[in-house]
């Protein structure tokens, strides 16, 4: 019995752990960033529910030993996703998605394969035991919302590089174009992500997974062929491209 | 040669997991293999035909092939990947059905339309779609204009016994459209066909091609890539835009 007991205080402390470092990655971030075009992006973003830039003003406060009293359960649990995925969604950690913009639908589905263990990621798939299923639908509903940003890349000559790629596929390796599926200006939909302003590091990671087949979530397995007609130099560029990708007019 | 004669076996029985579950007894069998049929009609293919293909779930389906064949189906100019619209439904179910069943040897194309990628009822529907599609894209054509030479060719070898006078193929015997096909993609079929490499070989085309040069295979591929689309040709026209004798006597 006192084993037990000493056990769930263990794992507790180790959540609080987890979501401190998490925060106040979170915030360094944003510190380090402060004077860079992102961090005035992220500010100047819009933020349809008050409760997005309160949570962009004071990420301390969601600290579970000193909850703030005035926010909802939505409210609060958005902080728990803003910790890593900014408050409006446009992540600034490029090993973190932008969810800004992504297809409602598409989102409930990796959440619901992040919960039942169909995609993993060691921070995700800790975090995620931490949300009830009931909830995926608002903050679903609530990223989808969000306005992508976009980047803006210091590697030219990938990105010009990528854009071939994104648009004519590899033809050596018959590796497919990405605009096949994910459309001409990678807007995306319900099965295939929005590409546009993705960080590079993170379209690099899901690339690699999909080539190794250790993500494997992917609509019909399409992702995980081409993936395997990639290499790691033509990741780099095509991830490099998306990152700079505005949506069509 | 006991390995070798293993190694087939293995093989074969690799491909067979592969076609899908209606087909458990189905071996296929590769042209210059004994046993080849050519047009065979194999268990996949027959449930395919039976199906009615929906061309609105084809459009969908056919998104995950949009990166190689372009969202018209145009394909690629130089023909690295072929033009597939107006493509005869008939003739694409039997290419798709042969390549998933390891008879037609596309490694390339193999992932994206073996399962999970589309399912039987997909095959179809992309079928269906495809065959009423029109391409905005040209195709890519020879460097020099050798359709003289090329049409001779096609005509003196009978070529249009099988894909019409006007390369339009035959829906009803799954002969393909040929007409406005991209040039570069027309040489290197006749390449594969010929030597068998492509694995699905009509033997009477191997014979009928067999005693070309590669400036023939040019000739003939330029010939059939400078041809309208079939359509245009056969097109009858629509009678709601038929100006009636009695109005146009009256102007």
């Amino acid at each position: 019995m006192k084993h037990k007991t000493n056990s769930n205080g263990l794992q507790v402390c180790t959540f609080i752990a987890l979501i401190c470092v998490l925060f106040m990655s979170a915030a360094h971030a944003e510190t380090m960033q402060s004077n860079e075009a992102a961090a005035s992006e992220v500010a100047a973003a819009p933020t349809p529910e008050a409760a997005a830039s309160e949570v962009a003003a004071t990420p301390e406060a969601t600290a579970p030993e000193a909850p703030a009293v005035a926010l909802s359960p939505f409210e609060e649990r958005l902080q728990l996703c803003a910790g890593c995925h900014n408050p409006d969604g446009n992540s600034i950690i490029p090993e973190n998605p932008r969810l800004a913009g992504l297809d409602k639908k598409y989102i409930l589905i990796q959440l619901r394969d992040f919960k039942s263990g169909d995609r993993t990621n060691a921070t995700m798939s800790a975090i995620i035991q931490m949300v009830d299923e009931k909830e995926f639908e608002d903050l679903a509903k609530y990223f989808s919302g969000q306005k992508r940003q976009i980047s803006v890349s210091e590697k030219p000559e990938l990105v010009e590089q990528g854009k071939q790629i994104f648009e004519e596929g590899v033809i050596g390796s018959a590796a497919p174009a990405c605009m096949g599926c994910h459309g001409e200006d990678g807007s995306g939909d319900a099965k295939f992500p929005r590409l546009q302003g993705q960080n590079a590091q993170y379209v690099v990671n899901q690339l690699t997974n999909f080539k190794s087949g250790e993500r494997a979530n992917d609509a019909k397995g399409l992702m995980r062929a081409v993936a395997k007609r990639l290499n790691e130099q033509e990741m780099a560029a095509v991830a490099e491209y998306m990152s700079t990708l505005k949506e069509a007019e | 040669m006991k390995t070798i004669l293993s190694t087939v076996i293995v093989l074969l029985f690799g491909l067979q997991a592969a076609v899908a579950e209606a087909a458990d007894a189905y071996v296929p069998k590769v042209y210059g293999k004994k046993g080849y049929v050519w047009d065979e009609m194999t268990p996949e293919r027959v449930q395919v035909l039976k199906q009615k293909g929906d061309p609105v779930n084809g459009k969908e389906a056919f998104r995950g092939c949009q990166g190689c064949h372009k969202s018209d189906a145009a394909g690629v100019r130089e023909g690295v990947y072929p033009r597939l619209s107006g493509q005869h439904a008939s003739v694409l179910i039997k290419q798709i059905t042969e390549i998933r069943a390891g008879i037609r040897k596309n490694p390339k194309m193999l992932p994206f339309v073996q399962d999970p990628a589309i399912s039987v009822q997909e095959i179809g529907d992309i079928a269906e779609y495809l065959s009423t599609l029109t391409s905005y894209r040209e195709n890519g054509k020879g460097p020099e204009d050798l359709s003289a030479k090329g049409e001779k060719l096609f005509m003196t070898n009978k070529c249009y016994t099988c894909h019409g006078k006007h390369g339009e193929g035959n829906a009803e015997k799954s002969y393909p459209v040929v007409a406005a096909q991209h040039y570069g993609y027309l040489i290197r079929e006749m390449n594969l066909i010929r030597t068998g490499v492509r694995g699905n070989s009509n033997p009477d085309m191997v014979k009928a091609i067999s005693g070309f040069k590669q400036s023939d295979m040019d000739a003939v591929a330029d010939y059939l890539s400078r041809l309208p689309d079939y359509r245009t040709v056969n097109a009858t026209p629509n009678p709601a835009l038929v100006v009636p004798e009695s109005s146009s006597a009256a102007k």
